[in-house]
């Protein structure tokens, strides 16, 4: 009874993600080239071998270091929002704000705010050569803050919503047997909030894993994260670069499908899980 | 069935139905096109009415207000409706017909493109383009039917698969406030880049600008264009790009953030110059300098850098898309853009300032007015001293090669 209330949607769904991920393994197995014959090979795969390898490496790093730093913050946030004082509204309201801004928009800002010739240098009044490299530098620096200030929020809102349903009741109760505010955080918040928390990070890890625009706008163009090469090598002009970009983002996506699965088991294993 | 059985074989139900109606869109066979037109006369009937999408490069603001404030409404006077999609890339919009291609759609959501060089040749091959149109264009009169730069686009031959639309020639910008020593030639700019540490850079190709500078150092490293032959060749790539290579590694440290980055595009080239953080930018297209100056956006000693040995110039194009449903609409539109009205008005510094493709000789002494009642720049030279010793393009499949090359040897090393 309750598939069929969700196949509307599970069809349509399952169309567009699979059919989106079938065409995509089509193409890289070079199944379906633009000119040519079609035939089964891996050659997509290994055209780009080496650049594959640093683009995973740098969006695995991009992705975990935004979702740790969203997490600990959100967290941080959530508990702030519970406490139900003044404070607590105003994190609150300031999160909400961030969530209808884009990514594209935040990261333009983010690219106006602090980059060598930006805002704040100015405001400073310091020179853009001394100023340090955080758009389009080594460290990736302006990418995960852009990534860290939207996502932090949507953690915040997720995790205050959970904990405000419950967490009164438990911490008064842990703080009548005698706890204090130490312990009542570390067995009573944390382990109430830590299902949602594994939600979010792997909607963040996700999301940050695949995303495109940000990477491209207050990166450098070398090296690439994951979705930049399927990017470039999609928007490329040599015609038989499409298979590489359909390569290059059936990679992603299993890695993403594979992070899903360990953030499932994990999720599994928390005590609240049923 | 257990609800799980049953779930499972839902999602397989909704896995293999979507791989099936992917594909079957894929294979659908391309319904047979019949907007081909004899007479003129035939397209200005079958485009009464019918809406015109012209993709075209968005970053480009004056381009936008060309378009959406000068041609939109003259199109609407023929009847025509023209919108604007206004992309990051040519290739942007190149991708999304080859998929139509791919899909067989013939209603497609590209009719008009800006278009010129690799992206026409590419597209050329894979059957982008509407071929063979531009002869029905009464405006192509006005053109010089001998002029090398419409005839070849990037070594392509054009056989009518795009219309003329405006000349480019590059062309290098520097602060004049900042540079007193002027170089005159690209390998006095190597070496003043060289002796000013971080003051200079150019776009990471395969950005449009980026990638005419690289093969502009190689012009100049093989000692001009003339010992470059512009046909490929696996042999003559061979043999002339390692000494560009060798340039480019050598100037490297000498660059912007000591060369270990580079602007993703020319509008980030063009961002550091109008802050001032470095001495030069480059452009394709130096009349709309003027503009840029008189508003403020550059530094006011902003000047023209012209070389002993020129610089490359092109042409560049509107192609027809051949998924076009609207082609006939296009058509009209392509032929409005080459009036001499339309010309002139382009080439006003303050509407968008691109030179004209017309020869002034075919031209009746009032259109002919128009050109000459154009103002003087006091930052562009005339397109006649900007074009002296122009260079040509190499073929399209130089390009690609060069890119590719300075990605593995110059950016990643």
């Amino acid at each position: 009874m309750s598939l069929a209330l969700v196949s509307p949607a599970l069809l349509i769904a399952g169309f567009v993600v699979i059919g989106g991920i079938g065409m995509s393994l089509v193409q890289s197995l070079g199944l379906l080239p633009l000119v040519g014959v079609p035939s089964l090979s891996l050659d997509a795969y290994l055209a780009n071998g080496e650049e594959l390898l640093i683009g995973t490496g740098l969006s695995l790093a991009i992705a975990t270091a935004s979702t740790v730093l969203s997490c600990i913050i959100g967290l941080t946030a959530a508990v702030v929002i519970t406490q139900g004082r003044r404070t607590g509204r105003i994190v609150a309201a300031v999160s909400a704000l961030t969530i209808p801004i884009p990514h594209l928009i935040g990261a333009a800002a983010i690219g106006l705010l602090i980059s060598d010739a930006g805002i704040i240098p100015r405001m400073l009044g310091i020179p853009g050569t001394e100023w340090p490299d955080l758009v389009g530098g080594p460290w990736w620096v302006a990418v995960v803050l852009e990534y860290t200030w939207k996502e932090s929020a949507f953690v915040a809102l997720v995790v205050a919503a959970v904990l405000a349903t419950r967490v009164a009741r438990y911490d008064e109760t842990a703080a009548l047997l005698g706890a204090g505010r130490a312990r009542r955080l570390r067995h009573v918040v944390i382990p109430l909030a830590r299902p949602a928390v594994i939600v979010s990070a792997i909607i963040i890890f996700v999301y940050t894993f695949g995303s495109y625009e940000v990477a491209w706008l207050l990166g450098r163009p070398y090296p690439e994260p994951l979705p930049v090469l399927a990017f470039r090598l999609f928007d490329s002009i040599t015609l038989t670069s499409r298979p590489e970009a359909a390569a290059v983002a059936v990679v992603t996506t299993a890695i993403s499908l594979a992070v899903v699965a360990i953030g499932m088991a994990c999720l599994r294993r928390t005590p609240l899980w049923k | 069935m257990s609800p799980q059985r049953r779930h499972r074989s839902g999602v397989a139900l909704a896995i293999t139905s979507g791989l099936v109606m992917t594909l079957a869109a894929c294979s659908a066979p391309a319904s047979a096109d019949d907007q081909s037109y004899a007479s003129w006369d035939e397209v200005v009937a079958a485009a009464e009415g019918q809406t015109v999408k012209l993709w075209m490069y968005g970053g480009d603001e004056q381009g936008n207000a060309y378009v959406n404030d000068v041609l939109v409404p003259a199109a609407a006077e023929l009847g025509v409706t023209l919108e604007q999609v206004p992309i990051a890339d040519t290739p942007d919009a190149l991708n999304r017909i080859l998929s139509e291609v791919q899909a067989g759609e013939t209603d497609g959501e590209v009719d008009l493109v800006w278009v010129n060089g690799n992206n026409f040749g590419t597209g050329k091959e894979a059957g982008a383009w509407e071929c063979g149109w531009t002869d029905l264009l009464p405006n192509m009169a006005l053109t010089d039917p001998a002029d090398p730069l419409l005839l070849d686009d990037f070594g392509t031959p054009v056989d009518g698969c795009e219309a003329p639309w405006h000349k480019a020639q590059f062309t290098f910008v520097y602060n004049s406030d900042t540079v007193t020593d002027v170089p005159t030639s690209l390998d006095e700019l190597l070496d003043w880049a060289r002796a000013n540490q971080g003051r200079f850079t150019y776009p990471a190709p395969p950005d449009f600008t980026g990638s005419v500078f690289v093969r502009e150092v190689l012009y100049s490293v093989s000692g001009g264009y003339e010992n470059v032959p512009l046909a490929f060749s696996q042999d003559d790539f061979d043999a002339l790009t390692p000494a560009l290579y060798a340039e480019l590694q050598d100037l490297e440290p000498s660059l912007w953030r000591g060369g270990e980055t580079y602007p993703q595009d020319s509008n980030e080239l063009n961002q550091l110059f109008a802050d001032g953080e470095v001495d030069f930018t480059m452009t394709y297209g130096p009349a709309t300098l003027t503009e840029l100056v008189a508003n403020g956006t550059y530094p006011a000693g902003t000047k023209v850098l012209t070389f002993d040995e020129g610089t490359v110039g092109n042409a560049s194009f509107l192609g027809l898309a051949s998924t076009s449903g609207s082609k006939a609409g296009a058509m009209v539109v392509a032929n409005l853009a080459l009036s001499a009205e339309q010309q002139a008005a382009k080439a006003e510094p303050d509407v968008w300032g691109q030179f004209t493709v017309l020869d002034l000789d075919q031209l009746s002494d009032e259109q002919r007015a128009l050109f000459e009642a154009l103002p003087e720049s006091p930052v562009v030279p005339s397109y006649d001293v900007l074009s002296e010793n122009a260079n040509p393009e190499l073929a399209a499949a130089w390009v690609t090669p060069i890119d590719e090359g300075w990605r593995q040897l110059v950016l990643t090393q």
